[in-house]
């Protein structure tokens, strides 16, 4: 649903909600005038009507701020910013058609994810972003996100490894690891890639969500 | 009015509470039940959600409930704040404590694994002489499983194992798949065996106190239920010596009440009962209190198996598809077969697709090898046996309370060598039966979850025949305070690997049938 029909969805409820003679209890019950003279109170023993199916309040639409908005990153300098960004298109470009992590501005999550996390996660990532980009000027004299496709498959090598249970001691390995998961993760839950769709099929994942307990 | 005089004050709407409740106002009983958390109106606190909308994108926030690995950013509103209701443990020893406070309790969000104990872990200590014997049988709890079951509906096959008794099911005669049978064929010449899941199916698949117990315990007119409120400890008459009733607080106000009965049940939860008996100094004269916490240790995804036929979306119809489950096969013969002693089970299924961690690679390269994996997969968890162990405990820290201003628990759990090397004995001998029935093996790893994980914490108010080294005796009863009940996993001698809350319902049914033939007799 783009933008517009989204907006043009509010106008109709905001139309539609003057009709609904009970929206709000506040609101006076038929037979009782809208506007009392000052000083002559409601009628207190009035009832206010239930509401029914034709009465009932509407539900409006509204979306995430993602649709609407850029996000603003903040924690990560630029030159880790810039490895995280060529990483993220590495490591889950747009597939048939399905949002890929860039689409999906998975960069710009986890730039706020990240600065929302514990001290640890953030030193991993710091510590890997950095790595990532020592190797490649090491490796080829320029930063990771200049580096051609070839030369960037070959500082990812460690992503190449067999899983083990333990974490690898490498800070670089040990980030990749975990950013090939929180690159997938931001992408596929992403607004982008769930209302994207793909010969016809919509993917939408969602769940019950629990509010918070009285 | 006047506040009731009730027969029994039921601590806890859980399995053990509301089975208490259910078998006790039924027969006549009024009872009184005090639950910490509230009622929840379901159709107001849940609801559908797309993922996208979640303020953290399924991440969920970060640093909150650290302990609890099965909360998500969907469910996370529904296990205890751990800044609410705190606790503590040595930094390098954690312990994984999930608790869950409303209506229901935990068996609300349970998985319904269904499992008998046997004498292999009634009389552990007769089989190869470690810890102590429960002061019961199979024999004697028997008939309560018997009537449990089909009040939660549990489904499942009856195979005649010793280790694994059969049950009244509702019999699982759904036919294996194709890979099913090649692991059943590999695994019998190992002489493991493999059924069908043991399961509660309840109602709607929602087989909870809340909905199997409670409605007809309150249908009696014999049960009032107080939501919202924390029991702070159990109060003594000081002429009698027995407990006359609680102490607890409004959860949202912390207006102090204190409520009366003549019985006090403790259902809370193994370590929130434990904390209550110790915030309330009572029922220790053995000093075991608090000791022998024990649980399942778990291993999820020990092994990540492909079944190749199935790749590339090739499976013919009926080779992929449904699980199984192996109850213990080791140490049955005699005490110590292995590097260790008693056993585990295996919980897999075939027919999903791996996590992509499991895979090398990334891009295209990844999307393609998961479209290929898509279905073809085998994954197991291994659940084991903990030994019961004195130096395994939960004591109260001085220095830490929750919200209400209730002392909270220290706890210290750490898994023995028995333990590690069962749950490698386990990894290794699932990876060799999927080789052996041709699957190729993606990925395995052989380490615990940190202790507590399973939710099957058990143990600390232990019961037995002797006073001096357990808290209650056969009957749930405790030895210090004869109208004292503690009826959930806490008065488990040993758990075996089997899920605990079949055998927590049966024991709970137990206790309150005997605390009513009590009553009648007059003895309490």
């Amino acid at each position: 649903m783009t933008l517009n029909m989204k907006r043009r969805g509010f106008v109709k409820a905001l139309f539609v909600a003057p009709a609904a003679p009970a929206l709000f209890a506040q609101q006076p019950a038929p037979g009782v005038s809208a506007n009392p003279a000052p000083g002559v109170p409601l009628n207190p023993t009035q009832p206010v009507p239930p509401p029914t199916v034709s009465n009932e309040i509407p539900k409006l639409d509204t979306m995430v701020p993602d649709a609407a908005a850029e996000p603003i990153p903040h924690f990560f300098t630029h030159a880790e910013f810039g490895a995280l960004r060529k990483l993220s298109g590495m490591l889950m470009p747009s597939v048939n058609g399905m949002a890929g992590a860039l689409e999906a501005k998975a960069p710009e999550f986890l730039d706020f994810l990240i600065g929302d996390s514990p001290a640890g996660r953030q030193q991993v990532y710091r510590a890997g972003l950095d790595a990532l980009n020592a190797g490649s000027s090491k490796r080829f004299g320029k930063a990771f996100a200049e580096l051609d496709a070839t030369q960037a498959d070959a500082v990812l090598a460690p992503l190449h490894q067999p899983w083990t249970y333990e974490e690898p001691a490498d800070p670089l390995a040990r980030f990749l690891r975990e950013a090939k998961a929180d690159i997938r993760t931001a992408t596929v839950n992403s607004r982008e890639y769930n209302t994207a769709s793909a010969g016809g099929r919509r993917f939408g994942g969602s769940g019950t969500y629990w509010y918070p307990l009285d | 009015m006047a506040p009731k005089d009730y027969d029994v004050l039921i601590i806890g709407s859980g399995a053990s509470g509301g089975m208490a409740a259910y078998t006790l106002a039924k027969k006549g009983i009024s009872c009184l039940m005090l639950d910490a958390g509230p009622l929840v109106d379901f159709n107001r606190v849940r609801g559908p959600k797309p993922v996208y909308e979640l303020p953290y994108r399924g991440f969920g926030k970060p640093g909150r409930l650290p302990h609890v690995m099965q909360a998500n950013e969907f469910n996370a509103n529904q296990w205890v704040d751990e800044t609410e209701v705190p606790y503590t443990h040595d930094p390098k020893s954690p312990y994984n404590w999930v608790r869950v406070r409303m209506i229901g309790g935990k068996s609300l969000f349970w998985a319904r694994m269904s499992f008998r104990l046997s004498d292999y872990e009634f009389k552990g200590k007769d089989h190869d002489g470690f810890g102590e014997n429960w002061p019961i049988s199979y024999a004697d709890l028997k008939p309560y499983y018997d009537r449990v079951e089909p009040i939660f509906r549990v489904a499942g096959r009856n195979e005649g194992y010793s280790q694994l008794p059969d049950g009244v099911f509702l019999e699982d005669d759904s036919p294996w798949s194709g890979a099913m049978k090649r692991f059943i064929g590999a695994a019998s010449k190992r002489d493991i065996p493999v059924t069908k899941m043991r399961r509660a199916t309840g109602r709607g698949q929602f087989a909870s106190s809340f909905n199997l117990l409670l409605p007809d315990a309150l249908d009696s007119g014999n049960l009032t239920i107080v939501p919202n409120a924390v029991v702070r400890d159990i109060t003594i008459d000081k002429n009698t010596g027995l407990a006359n009733g609680v102490n607890f607080l409004d959860r949202h106000s912390k207006r102090e009440m204190h409520a009366k009965a003549r019985i006090v049940v403790v259902g809370a939860s193994c370590l929130e009962s434990t904390r209550i008996l110790l915030n309330s100094k009572i029922a220790n004269s053995s000093g075991v209190l608090g000791h022998y916490l024990h649980d399942q240790t778990y291993i999820t995804q020990g092994v990540q198996a492909i079944v190749p036929e199935a790749k590339d979306g090739k499976a013919p119809r009926g080779l992929m598809g449904g699980g199984g489950y192996s109850p213990r096969f080791v140490n049955l013969k005699s005490g110590k077969e292995q590097n260790f002693i008693r056993g585990y089970a295996f919980d897999f299924s075939t027919g999903g697709t791996p996590d992509p961690k499991f895979i090398p690679a990334y891009g295209a390269e990844l999307d393609k090898a998961l479209k290929s994996y898509s279905g073809a997969g085998v994954s197991v968890t291994l659940m084991g046996e903990v030994l019961p162990r004195y130096e395994n405990f939960a004591a109260i820290d001085k220095n830490v309370v929750d919200a209400w201003g209730i002392p909270a628990l220290h706890i210290q759990a750490r898994y023995s060598e028995n333990e590690f090397n069962m749950m490698k004995h386990a990894t290794n001998t699932f990876e060799e039966v999927c080789q052996d029935a041709g699957f190729e093996i993606l990925a395995k790893h052989d380490k615990m979850l940190p202790p507590g994980y399973s939710i099957h914490e058990l143990g600390t108010c232990r019961m037995g025949d002797n006073p001096k080294t357990s808290v209650l005796n056969k009957w749930n009863q405790s030895h210090d305070i004869k109208n004292l009940f503690v009826v959930d996993g806490s008065s488990f001698v040993t758990g075996g690997y089997q899920n605990p809350t079949i055998t927590i319902l049966s024991l709970s049914m137990r206790a309150s049938e005997y605390m009513m033939e009590q009553m009648r007799a007059g003895n309490l």
